[in-house]
């Protein structure tokens, strides 16, 4: 067999699994720190990711404004739309490092307080304690690429990371990434002496509202779940699965966002819904999308649409909100609403829980930001037990960098390329592009669609069930061995390949995970067992590859 | 469907290419002459390649599937 063709291996302490918010601030810690940090980036990091032209919010404890006793914010960032699974030891470290990564930000530049202060404003509630910094994300990622590429770090675009490779000892060897550069995509092997996993949010595994058109999304589409496969396939731990969720925005176009809007969801007589506001508040926004889903299911059932309703903003309020969305990566909301004749004082916009549902948990980490397997780490979007956006993304993103720098000291580095999973990475993926392309073997988009079908009607937001997910689970398995089959022409295609094995790969992983949760907690609705169990409270369930295939377990939330 | 070039604005540095998040435009053949679209329907509509083209070329269009709803407000109650 010919093969795909490979680049001669590179060599690295700590490589980087993405070049989103997480990467680039474990790059930049580890590269301060003095390792030599390779980051593999499946477009350019300039512009990758869920931050790729901005975001709005990063949930940041400062004592000044919050008090020196962090308890009462801890609490309202656990019932905030980021609490529940987390654990609360990785939520202490967060909170005594997030301002120190703000701090870094507004150093660097990024717009942290574009009028004077920090300033906390939206997803809050009247009379409680405001928790989400309202900043100006716009060039953070242009801002992080500069300052990764000055402290020494090697960044590789357009090479998307694939697969941890691990010695005879299960530690960890280096990753394998893809050279996409070429109409042909090459193997590139990278040895390392540790690998921070940082692919970002799976957001192509349930359908979207608009089936189909499934780059119809909030978070950035190329985003899947290859970090939470390869740490699975590594033998790492991965935790909370089970739970799923919806997200809320504008009807139809799914990157609209919420939390910048400053304006009362209302009936379509202009009636408020929720019991925060009345009036629109810059300073809390309206929690109701972000703590009451239901609002939306529930009314639509009623025969009642739900608006956004601005059209009692005041000017400045108004030119702020325009600040805001200009700044998290809504330009493209902005110019649409204008070209449709919108004006925000006139008219109020649907609004929606827009998806078919979305994957919860993922890797699990300890308060290293470690892993279960020697040598890897994770962070940001892609972990389990810890959720907090950006802030997240920046804070434990950091911490990854300084925990894998600090690992691969003393250590040296292996030929990882000649490493049995190298090999069985190769022949498994040359496949792909030695099929014939033609309407023979099924494409990457059929198979996509496929996985979301499964994934939304029988994993859903909606109804679980024993049956339900017994069923869905066959059905997935049964199209599992068309995955088999996929064939692509080019780097672009061979790139969604690999996105569609890792999504097979994690709805199995969700489906086992749900079956286990027999209670019903949350939007893991179990119409079997419509209870919610109190002896499950606090507690946690994990998956982890055995000889026997996944097996689930639980375990406790850290106190 | 997006994102639309105006060729004779475009000076072909191909940035856009480099700097897609979700590779809309694929593998180019040659610079110096505008990119082809190899996936548009894969188009997030975040706006890099419009907010970062040296010549202004790009602009972004939302295909009809995507269209938001909006009705009008009920009249304002008169206050104060």
């Amino acid at each position: 067999m010919s093969g795909m063709k490979q680049n001669p291996p590179l060599e690295c302490d700590v490589l980087v699994a993405g070049g989103g918010v997480a990467g680039l601030m474990a790059a930049i810690a580890a590269a301060d720190r003095g390792a030599k940090v390779i980051v593999a980036e499946k477009a350019n990091s300039k512009r990758s990711g869920s931050g790729a032209t901005g975001n709005d919010h990063f949930l940041c404890y400062i004592p000044e404004v919050h008090g020196e006793d962090p308890s009462e914010f801890i609490q309202e960032m656990e019932s905030s739309q980021i609490g529940g699974n987390n654990d609360m030891d990785l939520v202490r470290r967060y909170v005594d490092e997030c301002f120190d990564r703000v701090k870094d930000w507004d150093a660097w530049g990024v717009g942290m307080r574009e009028h004077g202060d920090w300033e906390f404003n939206g997803h809050a509630k009247p009379g409680h304690l405001k928790v989400w910094l309202k900043y100006a994300g716009r060039e953070q990622k242009p801002i992080f690429t500069r300052e990764a590429l000055k402290r020494g770090v090697t960044i590789l675009n357009h090479h998307p990371f694939a697969e941890v490779i691990t010695g005879e000892d299960g530690t960890v060897a280096g990753g394998i990434c893809v050279d996409l550069t070429e109409e042909i995509p090459k193997m590139q092997v990278i040895r390392a002496k540790s690998v921070v996993l940082a692919t970002g949010n799976v957001n192509r595994l349930f359908g979207s509202r608009t089936m189909g058109w499934m780059f119809n999304m909030a978070g950035c589409p190329s985003d899947v779940c290859t970090g939470r496969a390869a740490a699975y396939r590594a033998g790492a731990r991965l935790v909370n699965l089970d739970m799923t969720g919806m997200g809320a925005g504008c009807k139809y176009f799914n990157r609209g966002g919420k939390a910048t809007w400053i304006g009362v969801y209302s009936d379509i007589e202009g009636k408020p819904l929720g019991p925060f506001v009345t009036k629109p508040s810059k300073e809390y926004g309206d929690l109701a999308g972000d703590v009451w889903r239901e609002m939306f299911t529930l009314k639509n059932s009623q025969g009642e649409p739900v608006f956004m309703n601005c059209s009692e903003i005041q000017d400045e309020d108004l030119d702020y909100m325009l600040w805001g969305l200009t700044n998290e990566g809504n330009v493209a909301t902005m110019d649409h609403l204008k070209e449709e004749g919108f004006d925000f004082k006139k008219h109020m916009v649907e609004f929606d829980a827009k998806d078919g549902g979305s994957l919860g948990g993922g890797i699990d980490i300890d308060i290293n930001a470690g892993c279960t397997v020697p040598g890897l780490y994770a962070a940001g979007d892609e972990t389990g037990n810890f959720r907090a956006d950006m802030g997240g993304a920046a804070t434990f993103g950091h911490i990854a960098g300084v925990s894998a720098a600090e690992y691969s000291q003393g250590k040296e580095n292996r030929n990882a390329e000649q490493m049995p999973a190298a090999a069985e990475w190769l022949e498994k993926h040359s496949q792909i592009l030695e099929r014939p392309a033609d309407n023979s073997c099924p494409s990457w988009k059929e198979l996509n669609v496929a996985v979301q079908q499964v994934m939304s009607d029988y994993c859903g937001p909606y109804v679980r069930s024993e049956h339900m997910m017994q069923t869905g689970l066959t059905h997935l398995k049964r199209l599992q061995k068309q995955v088999e089959r996929m064939c692509a022409k080019n780097s672009h295609e061979f790139m969604r390949c690999i996105e569609v094995e890792d999504m097979f790969l994690m709805g199995e992983l969700a489906f086992y995970s749900a079956m286990e949760r027999k209670e019903t907690r949350g939007r893991h609705r179990r119409v079997d067992y419509p209870f919610t169990n109190s002896l499950l409270n606090q507690k946690f369930v994990t998956i982890e590859k055995s000889d026997k295939g996944p097996s689930v377990g639980w375990r406790d939330k850290h106190k | 469907m997006p994102p639309i070039i105006e060729k004779d604005k475009c000076i072909g540095c191909h940035k856009c290419v480099d700097l897609c998040p979700v590779d809309v435009y694929g593998v180019q053949e040659k610079k110096g002459c505008p990119p082809v679209i190899r996936y548009p329907e894969e188009c997030w509509h975040c706006n890099a390649c419009v907010f970062d083209c040296p010549a202004k070329a790009i602009r972004l269009r939302v295909p009809a599937p995507l269209a938001m709803v909006f009705v009008d407000a009920p009249e304002r109650k008169r206050e104060n």
